[in-house]
């Protein structure tokens, strides 16, 4: 029988509604016996402070710099200029009208506030966010432009090229992540740095390293998936282009590369997920992305099991828009 | 145009040596039509891969336009630019329309502008008659719209050769004619034609000159004429008797 056919015959009967039942019941099961384990541990659940770590109002204070006496304040659009006169100099300070701490005629001394303010700033959260999301796109180029030459390099009769390529591919995936992350860092970075050092050139940060190091990963599981990929074109392909006098190189640029890619985004899609996830561990090098900010809150807040989930679903927000934006292309680069 | 002499080409496969090409000569004169015939596994279909450097002759030496294309220095593709191939399986490039397909090469191999190609690509696509199709995919179309729209791929380049791998062999029986007609009137136009093939009324009507080939080996050369009604040699004989 047709499957269409069965899951229709499934979908009109009661079984059906019953298992939608029975999963609405297992999600709230787990929720509220978590919610439950966390009463009996006399967990206090605030997830109304959780929001000032994406964004949060900062007061601003504007202090005096010198010891005088207000001479003046003038109001124009919104704004109070404040001008303070001592013996020898005029300060002048420009401030929002909302929250004046001064009279004319007020003596001042150095470090008086003036005026307060307050601002959005964003929280330390969203700068995780922010950091893990920007490690992850030049990582995830980097991955590409290394995975895409050192598979056409595996697949070359140049043994200079192919043995490289297989070098490269076998040490990045026979060692943990990790370890090549402490390489890049504590090897790799010192030696080039002290280098840099020596020769009066500015340090390079942690982030690069750990750029290095997440792109160079990826870069050997992408290059595995583009030989696949360019194996599984059609010889006929190749000899097609050959025989309307392409080179090597326009035939791979037109022919072959174009129709090997569109095969492999899934897994590439696969690959680059994990890539954003993997990137959790750059804050072991002392990077702050997502991961490392949120236990940064935790040991200020205390409230670890809002943050770990919160963490999660950003994490998840990321990798699911990842994934949507690789459907979008997989649609749009479909033939027919 | 095209001197071929004593090529041999032997494959390897699971270490058994296969002799697909044993001492081969010819020579195809400019304008001349030449209809490669003979059995499965005779060898003609690897002699005129060997035209094009799809396969590399083993000994031996092809020249092609005065220009010795088993010479290490020769840029091959520059040969190929004047040398068109069809081929059996049509291999067409899927992620390309019909006339992005025709228009690829002329642009980025003979560096013409994007509306110059475009335009003698129409043209050839009427020519091949699928003008209508110019902008839809390969997959879309059929087994003999496929093939045509390979003949006008490899005309755009403007070739002084054409070269054809049994063009017609996976094609179904309906569409054999359209694509017959097609490489007729391409001969008619005085194009220098080599053709492997099975269609004996295309080597008939077309053919200025019949290649009979068998176990890698040339066995008769003549006109159409003399080969269909006056073969010398047994074997021959022989396969006319099982095809006609």
């Amino acid at each position: 029988m047709d499957f269409s056919l069965i899951l229709r015959r499934f979908k009109t009967s009661s079984s059906y509604y019953i298992s939608i039942g029975i999963f609405i019941m297992l999600v709230i099961g787990i929720a509220s016996s978590l919610y439950y384990s966390a009463l009996k541990i006399d967990y206090v659940w605030r997830w109304f402070r959780i929001p000032q770590y994406f964004v949060y109002q900062d007061q601003v204070e504007i202090r005096a710099q010198i010891e005088g006496e207000i001479e003046s304040i003038l109001i124009k659009d919104n704004k109070a200029v404040i001008g303070i006169k001592s013996d020898e100099e005029i300060e002048v300070h420009t401030v929002p009208i909302s929250d004046i701490r001064v009279d004319e005629g007020d003596l001042i001394s150095p470090g008086d506030i003036l005026a307060t303010y307050k601002k959005w700033r964003v929280g330390i959260l969203m700068q995780g966010l922010w950091l893990t999301l920007k490690v992850s796109i030049i990582a995830i180029v980097f991955g590409i432009l290394i995975g895409l030459f050192a598979g056409i390099a595996r697949i070359s009769s140049n043994p200079a090229l192919k043995w490289s390529a297989i070098t490269y591919i076998e040490f990045i995936r026979g060692s943990p992540l990790l370890v090549q992350i402490f390489i890049w860092y504590f090897v790799l970075g010192t030696l080039i740095n002290n280098i840099l050092a020596k020769k009066g050139i500015g340090q390079i940060s942690p982030l690069w390293f750990g750029v290095a190091a997440l792109a160079c990963f990826a870069g050997a599981y992408v290059a595995e998936m583009v030989r696949a990929g360019i194996q599984s074109i059609h010889f006929g392909q190749i000899e097609a282009a050959n025989s309307l006098g392409m080179t090597y190189i326009q035939s791979m640029r037109y022919i072959i590369l174009p129709q090997a890619l569109r095969r492999i985004l899934p897994p590439l899609a696969g690959q680059f997920i994990s890539l954003i996830k993997d990137s959790s561990l750059l804050g072991l090098i002392a990077i702050r992305e997502l991961t490392k900010a949120t236990r940064e809150v935790i040991t200020t807040s205390l409230q670890p099991f809002e943050l770990w989930f919160v963490c999660a679903i950003l994490y998840l927000v990321l990798t699911f828009s990842l994934s949507m934006f690789v459907q979008y292309l997989e649609r749009r680069t479909q033939v027919t | 145009m095209i001197d071929v002499k004593n090529i041999s080409k032997t494959f390897i496969s699971h270490s058994t040596e296969v002799k697909a090409l044993v001492n081969v000569t010819a020579r195809i004169n400019p304008g001349e039509v030449v209809v490669v015939l003979g059995p499965s596994g005779s060898g003609k279909s690897t002699f005129i891969r060997c035209l094009n450097y799809l396969n590399v002759a083993d000994e031996g030496s092809i020249t092609i336009d005065g220009i010795d294309i088993l010479d290490p220095n020769t840029d091959i593709n520059k040969v190929r630019a004047e040398v068109g191939m069809v081929f059996q399986s049509f291999n067409l490039f899927p992620h390309k329309t019909v006339l992005e397909n025709v228009t690829l090469a002329p642009i980025v191999v003979r560096k013409k502008s994007k509306e110059e190609a475009k335009k003698k690509g129409m043209a050839l696509l009427e020519k091949v008659g699928i003008q209508d199709k110019a902008n839809v995919y390969p997959d879309q179309l059929s087994g003999g719209q496929q093939q045509r729209v390979a003949i006008a791929r490899a005309l755009a380049m403007e070739p002084k050769i054409m070269l054809f791998d049994e063009p017609t062999s996976a094609l179904d029986p309906e569409m054999v004619g359209e694509v017959l007609d097609v490489m007729k009137n391409l001969a008619r136009e005085g194009m220098t034609m080599v053709v492997v093939t099975h269609e004996m009324g295309f080597a008939r009507e077309v053919a200025d000159r019949v290649i009979f080939m068998d176990e890698g080996a040339i066995v008769e050369v003549g006109t159409p004429e003399h080969f269909f009604k006056n073969p010398t040699h047994e074997r021959t004989k022989l396969f006319l008797s099982q095809i006609l």
